[in-house]
C-alpha cells in the first residue's frame, strides 16, 4: 500500500517531468533567445515608439504599454503549454510519452510551471524596458493586484497552449500552427491597443468571452482608466476557470478520440 | 477457443478475445481498413513471443492495442489481469515498449532523456538514477551519455529505446520491430541484450518482426499474423510441421536408382531426380534417413555426397504469407 507522502512524491516527480522537458529543451533551443528576448523586445518598443511618435498622453501610453507587455506575457507562456505536446510531435516521440502512467494534470500544471518561468522573464524584461525606454511604471499597483493579473494572463495562457493541444489531438499536427494564430486572434478581439468598447457590437460580445478582456481592464483601472465592465476580476478569473474545466473534460475526450483513431499513432510517424 | 492457449491453470500476461480495429479514413472518414479481424491470443507470463506477419498484416496495431495506444472496437482485452479498457493507468505502470526506427526528444542527451522518462515513471530521484546508471552500463551507453539524442547513430538510437523501455521494470515488454534498420553487428547485439534481459528477468516478451532468424533465435513461440487474423501458433517446429514444410535430403549418387521406390517410402513428401542428384523431401529427416540409406544400399547405389536442408522459418513464412 502505497504511503500519502510516496503518493505525493509520485505526482512531483511526474509534474517536474513536465517542467525538466521543457527546460531542457528550451535552454538548447535557439527560439528561446528570439520568443523571450527578440520578439517580444522589438514588438514593445515598436508600440511604445509609436506611442511616443503619436505624441500620446501619459495616460494612453500607459493603456498601450500595458497591453504590450501583457500580450507577450501570454504569448510565451502559452507556447510552453503547447509545446509540451509539440516538442513530442516534432521529435515523434508522442507515444512514449503517453504510454507512461501520467495523468492531464502533471502534462498541463508542469509545463504551466515552465511558462510561469518563461513568461515571468519576459514580464520582468518589459516591465523593464517600459520604465527605462518609455519612463512608464507598470509597478504602480502594487504587488498584490500585479500578482492578481499575472495570475489571470497565466491562467488564460494555459487554456489557450490546452485548446492547441486539443486541436493537434483531434485534427493532427496541421493544427500546430494554433500555437501562433490563437493569440494574435486575441490581439485583435480583447483590447490590447483599444478598448473594447470601439469594437463593433457582436465583437464586443465575442471580446467578453476571452479572460484576458477583463483582465487588462482590471489591471489598467490603476493606471486611471475607467473600466467598461463592473467586477472585471472576478468575471476573468471566472471565464477562465470555466474554460480549464471544460479544456480538460475536452482534452481527455480528445485523447479518447486520438486513440480510437489512431492519430496518437500517427503522431509518432 | 484462443490461439495458445495449452493448459488449464496457467497464468496468463497477455489475454485477446475477438479483437477488432477498423481504421477509418478520408476527408468524410468513408475509407475503411479493417486491420484486425478478431484476433484471440493468449502469451503466459515469463514466456518469449513473437508475432510474425508480412507488412500491413497488423502487428503494429496489435501491440499499440496492448500498449494502450489504440482503443479496440470491439473484443476483450486482458493485459497482467485486468481489463485495458478500464484499467490502463495500471497496466501503464507495469508495461513497456520498444519500437523500430526509435525516436526521443532531439536536444535531450542519453543521460536527460532516460531520467525524464524515469520521472514520467514517477521513479524518484535517488532510484532514478541508479537505474539510469545501470541502464547506462546495461547498454553500454556510457559513452553516449551526454549525447544529444539527434547526434546518435541508428544503432544507439536503438539501444537507448531499449534501455527506455526498461526504466519502470516492465513485466511486460513489447518489442515493436526491434531491430528494424540496423547493421547485422548492431541487430545481433541488441538480440543478445533482449535474450539475456528476458533470461535474468523473466519478463513477458512479445515481439513483432519480420526478420525470421530474430525470431527463430529469440521466441518460444510464434504467432503468425496475417491480414488481421491470426492465421497459426506455436513453435517453429510445430509450424513447420502445420505446413507439411518437412526437411530436403540431397543426395549425390552413382549407380540404378527406382525413383517410384524412392518415392513410395514412408514420409517422403516429394521426390526430384536428376542423373545423379536426387532431392527428398520428407516429414522428418531424423526418422526417415536411415530408411533412405537402405534403400540405396538395396538398390546398389553409390552415396558420394549426401546434405540436409531444414525449413526454417523464413520457409514457414513465405508459406503462410502466400
Amino acid at each position: 500500500m502505497k504511503t500519502f507522502s510516496s503518493l505525493l512524491q509520485s505526482e512531483i516527480t511526474k509534474t517536474s517531468a513536465f517542467v525538466f522537458k521543457n527546460w531542457i529543451m528550451a535552454k538548447r533551443n535557439v527560439f528561446t533567445v528570439f520568443e523571450v528576448l527578440f520578439w517580444p523586445v522589438i514588438t514593445f518598443l515598436s508600440v511604445g515608439l509609436l506611442a511616443e511618435f503619436a505624441a500620446m498622453g501619459p495616460g494612453m501610453k500607459a493603456f498601450i504599454l500595458v497591453g504590450a507587455v501583457s500580450m507577450s506575457t501570454v504569448q510565451v507562456c502559452q507556447l510552453d503549454v503547447a509545446y509540451v505536446l509539440l516538442y513530442d510531435i516534432w521529435s515523434k516521440a508522442v507515444k512514449h510519452g503517453f504510454m507512461a502512467p501520467v495523468g492531464l494534470r502533471h502534462l498541463f500544471v508542469g509545463s504551466l510551471v515552465a511558462g510561469v518561468v518563461r513568461g515571468g522573464a519576459v514580464f520582468v524584461i518589459l516591465v523593464v524596458a517600459s520604465r527605462w525606454f518609455f519612463g512608464f511604471d507598470f509597478t504602480v499597483p502594487g504587488p498584490v493586484p500585479i500578482g492578481l493579473f499575472l495570475g489571470g494572463l497565466f491562467l488564460s495562457a494555459a487554456a489557450v497552449g490546452m485548446l492547441v493541444c486539443i486541436l493537434v489531438l483531434v485534427l493532427g499536427n496541421r493544427a500546430e500552427i494554433a500555437a501562433w494564430s490563437l493569440v494574435s486572434l486575441m490581439l485583435l478581439l480583447c483590447g490590447v491597443y483599444y478598448p473594447v468598447s470601439i469594437l463593433p457590437g457582436w465583437v464586443s460580445s465575442v471580446a467578453q468571452l476571452i479572460p484576458v478582456t477583463y483582465f487588462l481592464e482590471y489591471i489598467r483601472r490603476f493606471y486611471g482608466f475607467e473600466p467598461s465592465f463592473s467586477h472585471a476580476l472576478a468575471k476573468g478569473y471566472g471565464t477562465v476557470l470555466f474554460y480549464l474545466c471544460a479544456e480538460t473534460l475536452l482534452m481527455k475526450a480528445a485523447l479518447r478520440h486520438a486513440k480510437r483513431s489512431g492519430i496518437l499513432l500517427k503522431l509518432s510517424e | 477457443m484462443r490461439i495458445g492457449v495449452e493448459a488449464e491453470g496457467l497464468n496468463f500476461a497477455v489475454e485477446v478475445k475477438g479483437l477488432r480495429k477498423t481504421f477509418a479514413s478520408g476527408l468524410l472518414r468513408k475509407r475503411k481498413k479493417e486491420a484486425l479481424k478478431g484476433v484471440d491470443l493468449c502469451v503466459p507470463q515469463g514466456a518469449f513471443w513473437g508475432i510474425l506477419g508480412p507488412n500491413g498484416a497488423g502487428k503494429t496495431t496489435l501491440l499499440s492495442i496492448l500498449s494502450s495506444l489504440l482503443t479496440p472496437d470491439a473484443g476483450e482485452v486482458i493485459v497482467l489481469g485486468k481489463d485495458i479498457r478500464t484499467h490502463a493507468s495500471d497496466i501503464c505502470r507495469r508495461i513497456n515498449l520498444t519500437s523500430g526506427n526509435a525516436n526521443f526528444l532531439w536536444s535531450m542527451t542519453v543521460r536527460e532523456n532516460l531520467a525524464y522518462y524515469g520521472m514520467l515513471y514517477g521513479l524518484p530521484k535517488k532510484a532514478r538514477s541508479r537505474k539510469v546508471e545501470e541502464l547506462l552500463d546495461l547498454f553500454e551507453l556510457g559513452d553516449f551519455a551526454h549525447v544529444q539524442f539527434n547526434e546518435l547513430s541508428t544503432g544507439t538510437k536503438q539501444k537507448l529505446s531499449l534501455a527506455k523501455s526498461l526504466i519502470n521494470d516492465p513485466e511486460l515488454l513489447f518489442l515493436d520491430e526491434p531491430t528494424v534498420g540496423l547493421d547485422p553487428d548492431a541487430a545481433h547485439r541488441i538480440r543478445e541484450s533482449i535474450q539475456r534481459l528476458q533470461r535474468e528477468k523473466g519478463t513477458t516478451v512479445l515481439m513483432s518482426t519480420h526478420y525470421m532468424r530474430e525470431a527463430e533465435m529469440l521466441c518460444e513461440q510464434i504467432a503468425f499474423l496475417k491480414s488481421g487474423a491470426i492465421r497459426a501458433c506455436g513453435t517453429p517446429q510445430e509450424l513447420k510441421r502445420e505446413l507439411r514444410l518437412g526437411d530436403t535430403i540431397s543426395v549425390t549418387f552413382s549407380g540404378p536408382l527406382r525413383a517410384p521406390r524412392l518415392e513410395a517410402l514412408e514420409g517422403v513428401l516429394r521426390l526430384q531426380v536428376s542423373d545423379s542428384t536426387c532431392r527428398i523431401l520428407v516429414d522428418n529427416h531424423r526418422s526417415r534417413l536411415p530408411g533412405i540409406f537402405d534403400f540405396f544400399v538395396d538398390e546398389k547405389a553409390t552415396i558420394h555426397d549426401l546434405r540436409i536442408q531444414e525449413s526454417d522459418l523464413e520457409d514457414v513464412f513465405i508459406a503462410f504469407a502466400k
